[in-house]
């Protein structure tokens, strides 16, 4: 027998309270992790979006469509190494609950603008020589068992073909990898040529630019030259960095994380308040114990040492079991939302400030039952009579 | 001037603030025991028994006076000083064992052995040996609700001498047992005083205890004698 021991079964000692204080702590902690890897996500995209690297769309929305003809006249302004362009198709596989990130990209500068999407040279070729040829991302390889040189069939909501159908026929000529573990491996790409000759309408128009500027630009100044070019024209732009876009893209979430947040913090108060009053209802059903436990020769440290070991251990399961819920919760969350949100998933300094908050929270709850373990009279609490 | 054995309370006062009222529970009392004896303090409640032993065993300090044990006034003690000491010179043995009814018999017993730098296997030996000394090796693993009353203060007792405290305390160990089983416990104490030479003193209502003891201190007649009243600070040198 030893202290940890006691520990363990003074906190089993009641276990319908017991679980029902873990399942207060199993909230909380699942709402901090379930945040913590939207906050992931939210800060990853900003942090992943290259600095050179800027979108043109036009002025009054990402919805409407800019002429083709404009990458030409993007291309000579001052400071530009490359512009590339690409138009968004949406799409799904099947049905409707297997939504797909597909975009028709320009085929000859967009795998070195976005350099994060690695593949092989040869596959990169071949696709290039491939009119309805597309790159996949190697999670939706896997989770659909796609291999290279299959034919699938994607259909799109938006974008009808010449033919009248919204189903398009495509063959995978490459798979990519990100460059890192927070690229977007759930993409598809494909040519933005056949895309054009073979939608039914709009054609010869682009949903937005991406241009990658010089080392040496000044980012700012040459989106406004780009600007400033089309300012007359009936489809004026609007070009910002891609960590601008990303940002503006992330506002509505942002916003939605401030909320959740401020949910949070009372949560947390709450779980506070929760575990501390069951200390001290602890405390105060072994007053008499404690004061044996005196008697004996336990110093109030120690029997406040145990106390906290009791906060601590509680809050630990509860924090083991809600970011346990909370990782399975995220891996759907991120497939769900991969589109919109890519990135999700929680960051290894997470863990460092679950652990200290643990701590943090265990002391608190610490703070009133010591009190009280220090202020304990001995032979009040034996039953002295005098 | 005393024997560094026994124990002395000299001209002790004792009160307490109970509203706006001061209750006076002990007014300049006098008291020595010495090293060896079993003595019971009997008399009608409300008399300061408990107190008195509370205040022998550090667990309450006087409004004046010294409260001399093994030599040391303890009543001096800082807190800690004096935690650590109970733990290193005390025995209890409560009228409610006050066992811990999530640890078995033997665990319960190895509580005080916890702040010892005794080891694990060390630690369980002590502890079944005090077991053993109480007849209660065959209960070990069991936990306090599966005990009977007079089990439980048997192995409240085992707790109170697995340390080898010289001097036990004991607070009506009978109070709650019936007349066979207290009988058993007062023996059990009567051998750890003889054999073991253990200083007891016991708080107790139960007239049967002279039977067991070496003095029986019956504290309404010692609180109106000159005994009381007087700091025999030579009171080992007559003895």
């Amino acid at each position: 027998m030893n202290l940890l021991y006691l520990v363990w079964r003074n906190s089993l000692r009641k276990k319908t309270r017991f679980v029902l204080t873990v399942l207060s702590v199993v909230v909380a902690f699942f709402l901090f992790t379930t945040l913590a890897g939207i906050d992931n996500a939210l800060n990853n995209g900003i942090t992943n979006a290259d600095s050179l690297r800027l979108i043109t769309s036009h002025k009054i929305s990402m919805t409407r469509a800019l002429p083709i003809n404009y990458q030409q006249k993007i291309q000579i302004t001052p400071a530009i190494e490359k512009v590339t362009y690409a138009s968004w198709f949406g799409g799904f596989y099947q049905n409707e609950k297997n939504q797909l990130a597909v975009t028709a990209v320009e085929k000859q500068n967009y795998f070195s603008i976005f350099d994060e999407y690695q593949l092989p040279i040869a596959q990169l070729k071949n696709w290039q020589a491939t009119r309805t040829g597309i790159i996949i991302g190697e999670e939706v390889a896997k989770k659909f068992h796609w291999q290279l040189g299959d034919i699938v069939p994607l259909s799109s909501s938006i974008w009808m073909n010449r033919d009248g159908l919204f189903t398009w026929e495509f063959i995978v000529s490459g798979i990519y990898h990100g460059k890192n573990n927070t690229t977007d491996n759930k993409k598809i790409f494909f040519q933005h040529k056949y895309f054009d000759q073979a939608r039914a309408y709009s054609q010869n128009t682009v949903s937005w630019f991406s241009i990658k500027v010089k080392a040496s630009a000044n980012i700012d100044s040459v989106a406004h030259l780009i600007d400033d070019n089309f300012a007359n024209s009936s489809s004026p732009t609007r070009t910002i960095s891609e960590q601008v876009f990303i940002k503006e893209q992330a506002q509505q979430f942002i916003d939605m994380a401030m909320v959740i947040k401020v949910v949070l913090s009372a949560v947390f108060f709450t779980l506070l308040l929760i575990v501390c009053n069951t200390m001290m209802q602890i405390i105060r059903e072994r007053l008499s114990e404690i004061a044996m436990m005196k008697a004996l020769g336990f110093s109030s440290l120690s029997l406040s040492a145990q106390v906290y070991a009791e906060s601590f251990f509680t809050l630990s399961i509860g924090a083991l079991i809600g970011s346990l819920l909370a990782h399975l919760t995220l891996s759907n969350v991120r497939l769900m939302m991969a589109d919109l949100l890519p990135g999700i998933a929680i960051a290894p300094q997470h863990y460092i400030h679950l652990i200290t908050l643990i701590i943090l929270a265990a002391a608190i709850c610490t703070i009133f039952p010591a009190l009280s373990i220090y202020r304990l009279a001995i032979s009040q609490n034996l039953g002295a009579k005098a | 001037m005393h024997n560094n054995n026994s124990i002395q309370l000299k001209t002790i006062n004792k009160s307490y603030q109970k509203g706006n009222n001061k209750v006076v529970v002990h007014n300049n009392f006098n008291l020595t025991i010495k090293s060896g004896e079993f003595v019971a303090i009997m008399g009608p409640s409300g008399l300061g028994k408990s107190t008195l032993l509370h205040l022998i065993g550090g667990l309450d300090k006087p409004t004046s006076g010294e409260v001399i044990v093994k030599g040391i006034n303890i009543a001096k003690l800082s807190e800690s000083a004096l935690t650590t000491w109970r733990s290193e010179n005390i025995g209890f043995v409560f009228q409610s064992h006050h066992l811990l009814p999530v640890l078995s018999a033997q665990a319960n017993v190895e509580l005080p052995l916890l702040l010892t730098p005794l080891t694990k296997k060390q630690r369980q030996q002590h502890a079944e040996t005090a077991l053993a000394l109480v007849n209660m090796s065959d209960r070990a693993k069991h936990f306090p609700k599966e005990l009977s009353g007079g089990q439980e203060q048997r192995v409240a007792i085992a707790r109170a001498i697995v340390s080898d405290a010289q001097i036990l305390l004991c607070d009506e160990p009978t109070g709650n047992l019936d007349r066979d089983t207290a009988n058993e416990i007062l023996t059990l104490l009567s051998k750890l005083n003889k054999e073991f030479g253990k200083t007891i003193v016991m708080v107790s209502h139960d007239l049967k205890v002279s039977e067991y003891v070496s003095r029986v201190i019956d504290l309404e007649q010692y609180l109106a004698s000159d005994e009381c009243k007087e700091c025999k600070e030579t009171v080992e040198l007559n003895s």
